[in-house]
C-alpha cells in the first residue's frame, strides 16, 4: 500500500493494475479521494524527488539549521515565472542549487556564465529537471505553498498520505490519536 | 539463511505485536546455551574474552583496545579483505535523501550484530571465513516522522546484548529487544518522541539488567535526558533532565525570562560509560538551543556542554564539569568520555578522558570532577587563548557576565551577526569514538581539522516551534576541511603525534598492542603504527567511511570488520567544505579484513 499512496498517480493506477487487481482498486480509490484530477499532483512529485523538501521542508516554510536558512515559499512573493526561474538557476551565492542541465553552461543563467559566477556559482541539484518538471513544480508552490500561513493538519496529510505519524503535530490537541502502540509503549 | 526462511518473513512484515508473540512461542522451543548469555559479569569482565567484542565502546571505560594481536605491526601489510555484506538502509525519510552507516558492529562467539542507519538489525554467521545473513530484524522507522526531525542524518550506532537478547534503538524513539536467536521482536518500549523534536542514534549501554538510552534533538528545541529502563520488566528505572527543573541545583544557570531551559537542548546522543567501583556512569552532554544565539539563554546553561556523572542506580547526578559555559559556538561535549587509571604520585589517578567540539582534549578528575589538564588537539583554535591552568575554564571566561563573548571578534553573538571560527560547529571532534592503549597509555582521537563561517539570527520566543529548527542561526562552508589522527601521551596530557589526513577524521578509532586503525570519508581504512603513527597498510573500500573499526575472532582466527556507507551530518551539511566527497555514493556494505 505504501508504493501506491507516494504515488497516487495514473501511473501507479497502472503499476498497480499490473500486480494484483483489488491493488489497483484500493490505489484508484486512494487517489481519488487524495484528488487525482489535482493538475499540481506532478508538481508534489518533483517537490519530493529533487529533494526541495530537504531544505525547504515539506510545507515549504523551510527554516534555519545547520544548511543556513531556506526562503519560505509560504511567504514568498516570487511570481511563477520567476520561481521557474530560481529553480532552474539557483540563486547565485545562496545554497539554492540549480536543476536545469546546462544552466550558467549552455544556457546563460541571470545573464551569467559559470566564469561570470565565479564564487557566486550556486551548487548544482541532485537531480536536474526537465522544462516540465520545473514549471510542474512552480505551479504545485504557487498553488498550495505560496500564500498558504501555517502549516495545517490537512495539508500535511494531504503531503505524506497517512502512513506516518509526521503530521500528528500538527492536529488540535483534542484530534491526538489514541494508537495503541504509543500508548502500550509509554505504560510500560 | 536457515532462519531467514518464508515463514520468518511473513511473521517480520506482519505487525511487531505478533512478531513479539511469535517469538515467545519460538523462544520456548530454541535452548539457548548458558555460554551465549550475556550477563553483568561478563560485561565487567570483556578481558577474559579477547575474541568477542561485548559493548558498544569495547569495554566500559571506551577503550576501543583489543590485546587481540595476530595481526601486528609486522604482517599487517598482508591484510586482505576476507568477506564482505551488502546490506539496506540507506533509503530517504524526512528531510534526508539517504541514510549511512555509523554503527559499532558487536561480536559474539563468531556472530556479529550490526545495524543500518533506518535501526534494521543484522545478524551475521562470520565462522568458516564467510559472512552468511542470519536473520534480519527491520523495526519498520517511521521514516517521514523522524527523519524530518534528526538534525544531522539517518543514524543508528548500534546494539548491545543482554541475556539472550539483543537491545537497540530506533530513529523514531524506540527502544527494542530483539531474541537473540530467532531475530523475532520480543518487546518494545517508546523512550523519545519525535513529536517534541527527540530521536535516537546512540546504541544502548546496558548496566546491571538496565539499557540506558541518550537523546538527540538539541536543534528542535528539546530538553535533553539519560533514561534507564530495566530490561525485565521494561519499566522506566530512572529519567534524568541533563537541563535542571525551576528550583534544581543548577537552574540559576538559566537567567533569562522566557524559559529558555525548557527548550534549552543538552543532547545525549553518544553512548556513555560505567565506572563499576563508584557505580557510575559518566555521559556527554550536548549543546544549548538555540545554537548560535546566546543571549537569548544568558547564564552558564547548565548542563550543557558538560560531562555528567550519574549514579547509576538511581540517575542522580554525583558531579558535572562544563567546558564551554553559555557555548555560543554549538560545541556540544556529547562525545565519549574515556576512562583510565594512571600511575601518580600519591596512588593511581582516576581520570576521565573527552575530547571536546570546542578543541581541547580535557582530563578531569571522575572521583570529583576537578579538572586536571587540557589542551588543544587541533591545530587551530581561535575562539579562545586557551583554558585556565587551575579552573580549565577558558581564559576569556567571566562568571560574571551572563552573556560570553570569549575572544569577540570571532564569536557569533548579536554584535557580530556573522563570523569565521575554528574550530568549526562541527568540532575538533565529532561523535567518532577515540580509542585508548592501556599499555602505551596513549590516547588516540579522530580530528576534524576545521574552521568556519556562522550566521546569527536573533531568535524569540515566537520562533520556537514542534519540530522546527532551533537554531539561532547556521554555517556555511567556505574552508577547505582536513583531518589527522592526534595521539596523546596520558601521562604528561601533552600531544605526542599528529597523522595528518586529507579528510576530516567521520568514523573513529580502533587501538590494538602496536596498530591504531582507522578510515577516510574518501574510502581507506588504514592501519597505523601505535607509537609513530606511521601507515603501514590501507585498502581503498570504494564508499566513505563514516563508522569506527573493531575486531575479534573467529576459530581462533583474528579479524578487522568495519561498516562503510557515507551518511550522517558531512554530506548534506558540511560537504561544500570537501568537494572531493560529492563523488563518495551512498553505500551500505561491511568489511571483514584478515590475514
Amino acid at each position: 500500500m505504501m508504493i501506491f499512496n507516494r504515488f497516487p498517480t495514473a501511473a501507479g493506477v497502472l503499476l498497480a493494475s499490473g500486480i494484483a487487481l483489488n491493488f489497483a482498486m484500493l490505489a484508484t480509490a486512494y487517489a481519488q479521494s487524495a484528488g487525482a484530477s489535482d493538475p499540481t499532483n506532478a508538481g508534489k512529485a518533483v517537490f519530493s524527488r529533487a529533494n526541495c523538501v530537504g531544505c525547504h521542508k515539506w510545507h515549504g516554510n523551510g527554516g534555519g539549521g545547520y544548511g543556513g536558512d531556506a526562503l519560505s515559499l509560504r511567504n514568498t512573493e516570487l511570481t511563477r515565472d520567476q520561481i521557474i526561474e530560481t529553480v532552474g538557476c539557483g540563486r547565485p551565492g545562496t545554497g539554492m542549487p540549480f536543476f536545469m542541465r546546462g544552466a550558467y553552461d549552455e544556457v546563460k543563467c541571470h545573464d551569467m556564465s559559470r566564469q561570470d559566477a565565479g564564487a557566486q556559482m550556486p551548487p548544482e541539484g541532485g537531480t536536474f529537471l526537465r522544462p516540465k518538471d520545473i514549471e510542474a513544480v512552480a505551479d504545485y508552490v504557487i498553488v498550495h505553498i505560496k500564500g498558504a500561513g501555517e502549516p495545517t493538519y490537512a495539508e500535511c496529510v494531504a503531503f505524506f498520505s497517512s502512513t506516518s505519524r509526521v503530521c500528528d503535530v500538527y492536529k488540535a490537541p483534542a484530534q491526538k490519536p489514541d494508537d495503541a502502540a504509543t500508548k502500550m509503549g509509554k505504560g510500560q | 539463511m536457515e532462519q531467514y526462511s518464508g515463514h520468518t518473513r511473513m511473521l517480520m512484515r506482519g505487525c511487531l505485536l505478533a512478531a513479539a508473540a511469535a517469538a515467545t512461542s519460538v523462544m520456548g522451543a530454541l535452548p539457548v546455551s548458558a555460554a551465549d548469555e550475556v550477563n553483568q559479569e561478563r560485561l565487567l569482565n570483556v578481558d577474559k574474552e579477547p575474541g568477542n567484542w561485548l559493548h558498544h565502546h569495547q569495554n566500559y571505560s571506551a577503550h576501543r583496545f583489543s590485546t587481540l594481536k595476530e595481526v601486528n605491526r609486522d604482517n599487517v601489510k598482508n591484510l586482505k579483505v576476507a568477506w564482505t555484506m551488502h546490506l539496506g538502509g540507506i533509503e530517504g525519510g524526512g528531510i534526508w535523501s539517504h541514510g549511512g552507516l555509523e554503527g559499532t558492529p558487536i561480536a559474539e562467539n563468531g556472530f556479529l550484530y550490526v545495524t543500518d542507519g533506518w535501526g534494521s538489525v543484522y545478524k551475521i554467521d562470520a565462522h568458516g571465513g564467510r559472512g552468511v545473513l542470519v536473520w534480519k530484524m527491520d523495526p519498520k522507522t517511521d521514516r517521514d516522522w523522524a527523519g524530518a526531525v534528526a538534525c544531522c542524518g539517518v543514524d543508528n550506532r548500534g546494539v548491545a546484548l543482554w541475556g539472550n537478547l539483543v537491545i537497540s534503538h530506533t530513529l523514531d524513539g524506540r527502544l527494542i529487544a530483539t531474541n537473540k536467536e530467532t531475530g523475532q521482536v520480543a518487546w518494545q518500549r517508546t523512550v523519545a518522541d519525535p513529536d517534541k523534536g527527540e530521536v535516537i542514534t546512540g546504541a544502548p549501554l546496558i548496566v546491571k539488567n538496565m539499557a540506558i538510552t541518550g537523546v538527540a534533538g538539541a536543534e528542535y528545541g528539546i530538553r535533553g535526558w539519560i533514561a534507564a529502563t530495566d530490561l525485565t520488566t521494561q519499566k522506566e528505572v530512572w529519567r534524568t533532565h541533563t537541563i535542571p527543573g525551576k528550583g534544581e541545583p543548577g537552574s540559576e544557570t538559566w537567567k533569562d525570562s522566557d524559559n529558555a531551559a525548557a527548550a534549552g537542548g543538552g543532547s545525549t546522543w553518544v553512548t556513555g560509560t560505567y565506572d563499576p567501583a563508584a557505580d557510575t556512569i559518566v555521559w556527554g552532554i550536548g549543546n544549548p538551543g538555540p545554537d548560535w544565539d546566546n543571549a537569548y539563554r544568558p547564564g552558564d546553561n547548565l548542563y550543557t556542554d558538560s560531562s555528567l556523572a550519574l549514579d547509576a542506580t538511581t540517575g542522580k547526578i554525583k558531579w558535572h564539569y562544563q567546558h564551554t559555559p553559555n557555548d555560543p559556538y554549538d560545541y556540544d561535549s556529547v562525545a565519549e568520555n574515556v576512562l583510565v587509571d594512571i600511575p601518580g604520585p600519591s596512588g593511581p589517578r582516576k581520570l576521565s578522558l573527552e575530547a571536546d567540539r570546542n578543541g581541547f582534549a580535557y582530563a578531569i578528575d571522575r572521583t570529583n570532577g576537578k579538572f586536571v589538564w587540557g589542551l588543544p588537539f587541533v591545530k587551530k583554535v581561535t575562539w579562545t587563548k586557551g583554558l585556565d591552568p587551575e579552573s580549565g575554564k577558558p581564559i576569556e571566561y567571566d562568571p560574571s557576565k551572563s552573556v560570553q563573548t570569549y575572544i569577540a571578534s570571532v564569536t557569533p553573538s548579536r554584535t557580530n551577526m556573522e563570523t569565521d571560527i575554528c574550530p568549526g560547529n562541527m568540532g575538533g571532534k565529532n561523535w567518532p569514538p577515540t580509542a585508548y592503549n592501556p599499555d602505551l597509555k596513549l590516547w588516540y582521537i579522530p580530528v576534524i581539522e576545521s574552521c568556519n563561517r556562522i550566521k546569527v539570527e536573533v531568535m524569540t520566543p515566537d520562533k520556537l516551534k514542534k519540530r522546527e529548527f532551533w537554531t539561532g542561526g547556521g554555517p556555511a562552508q567556505p574552508f577547505k576541511i582536513t583531518g589527522s589522527v592526534t595521539a596523546i601521551d596520558v601521562t604528561t596530557g601533552k600531544v605526542a603525534g599528529k597523522m595528518e589526513t586529507p579528510f576530516p577524521n567521520l568514523g573513529g578509532i580502533l587501538a590494538t598492542p602496536d596498530l591504531v586503525f582507522t578510515g577516510q570519508p574518501s574510502g581507506e581504512v588504514m592501519a597505523l603504527d601505535a607509537k609513530s603513527l606511521q601507515k603501514l597498510w590501507e585498502f581503498n573500500t570504494g564508499g566513505g567511511v563514516n563508522a569506527p573499526p573493531m575486531t575479534f575472532t573467529v576459530d581462533g582466527k583474528q579479524y578487522v570488520a568495519i561498516l562503510v556507507g557515507l551518511g550522517g551530518a558531512w554530506d548534506k551539511w558540511f560537504i561544500d567544505s570537501t568537494p572531493e566527497l560529492k563523488k563518495i555514493q551512498p553505500g551500505s556494505m561491511l568489511y571483514v579484513f584478515a590475514l
